[in-house]
């Protein structure tokens, strides 16, 4: 019964072999259509993205063809009308672009998850990152580049963020432990404060660009904020705004989960603090939260009452960074963290004066709250 | 060894019919069996399925990531939608070094514009003839409150020089930055550089400036270069020059440069005068002055009402110094600054509020020094700026073209006179030629007469000579009198070359009395109307490092100093 080849195979063909290629072909048909067929793609590609590499790193722009060979043309010559950027209350309404700056030490995927459940459109979204040269700092890149990617590549369209930018610190720090009881020695503070400074101004000068209406400086150890964080801050159209900053923890006297104070520096200054400052050196400075150094200044974290009274506004004179709402116009003027002693103040506070000194004057609200990390 | 199926067929279960058919057997490996053998078809069906379909998609969507993976991004076309949205930067990369254009660092040049489109055409010559490589640097203009044409005119200057042929032309990214701040103050020298103005006016020039370096500062950049639009020389390779320096933060000496087009004026004072009075170092009596201002005080370099005896960068400039010698300064002057960019990255900008008791580009420098950055000037490293009239120097400069137009007309009408002369000269050598001939003809018949007649010729044409030439000193003494007449010294330096020397010695004097105006009131005004013509002398014996003390309250257009005390002598 020896068949000759070819044509009797085809006639033997198990009816099973062609379903299940035709069920494949089908199934893969609908796997590369469909999301491709998703509109938003489309449209968010073409909104702003520039020809360029040398574009601010504020908007993406669209790699060119792959091959080196392809000789690229010098770069255009770009207008931007600043007098165009508005900084409004509604900033959903006006497409205001946000630029999200934090400075990192560590990463925490709590701090990342919270970020992507941000309800302002991500399109809108620029995050800003800058984080040490060191061992700790290697890791933290890694990890936040992975879950970049995942973002980016992977994700849901709505999810992904305009542009990221990942900048390395050029200088060492000068405190290797990032561990909180390390951190917080009065001792080590000025020195850590103004390499926090340093950070901060670097991250802010290369990444402001000319788009951005708003910058929100938020700290890479925050794990929760209501979800419009942003809406509602700018929804206060204060020049410098920022939020009341807790901690949660176990509390094993009650045997639950409390709540506490933990960012210090967002105050209203006193007589006392002022005749301190007077009597210092002028490199010294003035430090909140430390028994050694009593200032009598109005704390904000101490001033959160009721929660239900979330639009309590407070006139400060120190802010900290935790979650702070930033007008672009006043870090356009020059008003920056001072790495050195401002008025005996550094850092987030010596920005609060620096920015005082130039007209804008910062608040405050103490009932609503964001929560740090607890380690 | 026996098959044990021999007889039934092969072990793979084909049954044995012809002892030497080589087929299928002979090719089947003795493990493959029908089953075997059906499974690997239905494999190689699915692979071709699978294959087409990739295929299909790859030609139907060949921009799909999912293709480029399949593609192993082979297929060009695959990646040219691709969208960059993370930037990754170590900033260890761009500290900016010694030789810069070695390591291609790239440079930001910022330059902050506001109604200068005459001087454009220069700027762009200038930028034209850089020789660090273009394409390293990248330009950002913010052109705020403008009412000519400046907008147009850079951005087409800007278009020309991307597309230019020549490859070495193009610059990097050139961004225009649009932004008005309502600038009420004038933009002329006089409002510009009047003492009230200075403090608002400066803190409005600080936040354009900042605004400028906060839309345009980048990761990549290295150095930031700080350029004025109305430089009118400097050296092409002035950006390596400052750079080999390897500093922080670092200045050139600005020196003013009178334009050539009114001829008599690069008399005035020399022909040049320190611009940039905010490069100095600190003093003590200035930090003294500092403690006694209020808060929002803003020192500014150049005025009587704060005497600061700085020692400036300005003044110190000798034109056969070392171009390449350094000099620690704590206050910067704006017309040519290169700086690294980590400085302002850390936050040293130029403070729109009274930093220290200063402000902008002063303000930049003081705050660079207390972030220990090193802050050094060249003094004998020139850059030339363009020389700007103030409103006096432009009315003397009419009242000038005024008299050199009477001049002119003067001249012309002396040339109509001597012709008119000439004339009568020519008709008179005429008719002594006829009389000559008549001579010839009636020699003998008169000639006493005829020598006679002569001579009462010449005598007249003498006279008529004599008189032209005191007509022509008596119209000078006559000018002479009236410019004397008027309150300024400086008419009497730019009158006539023959005084040049006079003129030379008078400077030094005349400076002085507009520095310290107030104290030596008195020696000024007895020293002036000497120094002006006749003693030269005087002046020339107040010894020369003198006038570097002198020279902190002196002003880039003291001349209205000078000019008010002057004023006020004749008033008295």
């Amino acid at each position: 019964m020896a068949r000759p080849m070819g044509s009797v195979r085809l006639k033997k063909a198990n009816p099973f072999t062609l379903l299940l290629g035709t069920v494949l072909c089908i199934f893969i048909l609908y796997f590369l259509i469909s999301p491709s067929s998703t509109p938003s793609s489309t449209t968010r590609v073409v909104v702003d993205s520039a020809r360029h590499h040398l574009s601010p790193p504020t908007s993406p722009y669209r790699k060119p063809k792959s091959d080196a060979a392809v000789e690229l043309g010098p770069p255009p010559v770009t207008r931007y009308n600043l007098n165009n950027v508005t900084i409004t209350a509604d900033p959903i309404g006006n497409q205001e672009h946000v630029l999200i700056l934090t400075p990192m030490a560590r990463f925490y995927q709590e701090y990342w998850d919270n970020l992507l459940k941000l309800s302002y459109p991500h399109g809108l979204i620029t995050l800003g990152f800058i984080l040490p040269k060191s061992k700790e700092g290697n890791a933290a890149t890694a990890l936040l580049q992975q879950q970049i990617q995942k973002t980016q590549k992977q994700g849901p369209e709505k999810d992904r963020f305009k542009s990221i930018i990942i900048l390395r610190q050029d200088f060492e720090p000068s405190l290797q432990s990032q561990d909180e009881s390390e951190r917080h020695k009065m001792a080590n503070q000025k020195a850590r404060r103004e390499d926090m400074s340093k950070a901060r101004n670097s991250l802010l000068f290369t990444t402001l660009g000319p788009a951005t209406s708003w910058v929100l400086w938020l700290d890479s150890d925050i794990v929760e904020t209501p979800p419009s964080l942003i809406q509602d801050l700018a929804g206060y159209s204060k020049p410098v705004i920022v939020a009341n900053c807790f901690q949660k923890y176990y509390d094993a006297e009650t045997k639950s989960m409390a709540e506490r104070p933990y960012d210090f520096n967002s105050w209203q200054d006193s007589d006392v603090a002022q005749k301190l400052g007077a009597s210092m050196g002028p490199d010294d400075i003035l430090l909140e939260g430390y028994a050694e150094m009593a200032t009598y200044r109005l704390l904000m974290a101490y001033m959160a009452t009721n929660p239900s009274e979330k639009d309590t506004v407070v006139p400060l004179d120190g802010v900290g960074g935790t979650a702070l709402l930033v007008r672009a116009d006043v870090h356009r003027d020059g008003a920056m963290f001072p790495p050195f002693a401002f008025y005996h103040l550094i850092e987030t506070e010596g920005f609060a004066k620096m920015a005082k000194r130039l007209g804008w004057q910062p608040y405050g609200l103490p009932n609503y709250k964001v929560y740090h990390y607890n380690e | 060894m026996m098959p044990r199926h021999q007889a039934s067929g092969f072990s793979n279960g084909y049954p044995r019919e012809k002892t030497f058919d080589l087929s299928p057997h002979s090719f089947q490996p003795r493990t493959s069996i029908a089953a075997q053998r059906q499974r690997k078809r239905l494999f190689i069906r699915l692979g071709i399925v699978f294959f087409v379909v990739i295929l299909i998609t790859l030609w139907v969507w060949p921009k799909s990531a999912f293709a480029s993976v399949l593609s192993l991004g082979l297929l060009g076309a695959s990646s040219e939608l691709e969208l960059e949205t993370v930037r990754y930067y170590d900033l260890t990369n761009v500290q900016g070094t010694a030789r810069g254009w070695e390591r291609e660092e790239r440079i930001l040049l910022c330059v902050p514009l506001r109604d200068a489109e005459p001087h454009l055409s220069m700027f762009f010559s200038h930028l034209r003839n850089f020789t660090y490589p273009h394409h390293l640097i990248d330009l950002a203009f913010l052109v705020s409150d403008s009412k000519d044409r400046t907008l147009e005119v850079l951005s087409d200057n800007l278009e020309q020089i991307q597309a230019d042929a020549d490859p070495k032309q193009p610059y990097g990214e050139v961004s225009i930055i649009e932004k008005d701040f309502g600038q009420e103050v004038n933009q002329d020298v006089e409002s510009r550089h009047g003492f009230a103005a200075q403090a608002s006016r400066r803190k409005l020039m600080a936040k354009a400036r900042n605004w400028l370096l906060s839309a345009a500062l980048r990761p990549y950049h290295s150095w930031v270069y700080w350029r004025d639009v109305d430089v009118e020389t400097a050296p092409f390779t002035i950006l390596e020059d400052l750079m080999r320096h390897n500093k922080d933060v670092i200045v050139p000496s600005t020196t003013n440069n009178f334009v050539d087009v009114w001829r008599p004026l690069p008399d005035w004072l020399g022909g040049e005068q320190p611009y940039d009075l905010n490069s100095w170092q600190e003093s003590e009596t200035a930090l003294a002055l500092a403690d006694t201002l209020d808060e929002d005080a803003v020192i500014v370099e150049g005025y009587a009402e704060y005497a600061t005896w700085r020692p400036h960068l300005a003044y110190l400039r000798d034109p056969y110094g070392d171009p390449d010698m350094e000099m620690e300064i704590d206050g910067v002057g704006g017309v040519s600054i290169l700086a690294k960019a980590k400085v302002f990255r850390t936050g040293v900008h130029f403070p729109a509020f009274s930093f220290q008791k200063h402000a902008e580009t002063e303000g930049f420098g003081k705050m660079a020094k207390r972030m220990k950055y090193s802050v050094v000037g060249l003094p004998h490293y020139v850059i030339w700026h363009l020389y700007e009239p103030s409103v006096d120097d432009i009315k003397h400069m009419e009242e000038m073209e005024q008299e050199r137009i009477a001049r002119e007309k003067e001249e012309e009408e002396k040339k109509a006179k001597a012709a008119k002369l000439k004339e009568q000269f020519g008709d008179g050598a005429d008719t002594w030629e006829q009389d000559k001939q008549e001579l010839k003809e009636l020699k003998e018949k008169a000639a006493e007469e005829e020598k006679r007649r002569v001579k009462e010729e010449k005598a007249k044409v003498a006279q008529l000579k004599q008189n032209t030439n005191k007509e022509k000193p008596a119209a000078q003494d006559e000018k002479a009198t009236t410019n004397q007449a008027k309150p300024k010294a400086k008419q009497e330096k730019s009158r006539a070359k023959q005084e040049e020397s006079e003129v030379d010695d008078e400077k030094p004097a005349a400076g002085k009395g507009k520095s310290k105006a107030k104290q030596e009131q008195s020696e000024v005004d007895e020293e002036k109307p000497r120094a002006n013509r006749e003693k030269p002398k005087a002046s020339r014996q107040k010894p020369k490092p003198k006038q570097e003390k002198l020279a902190q309250a002196e002003v880039e257009d003291d001349n209205v100093v000078a000019g008010n005390s002057e004023k006020k002598r004749f008033a008295e």
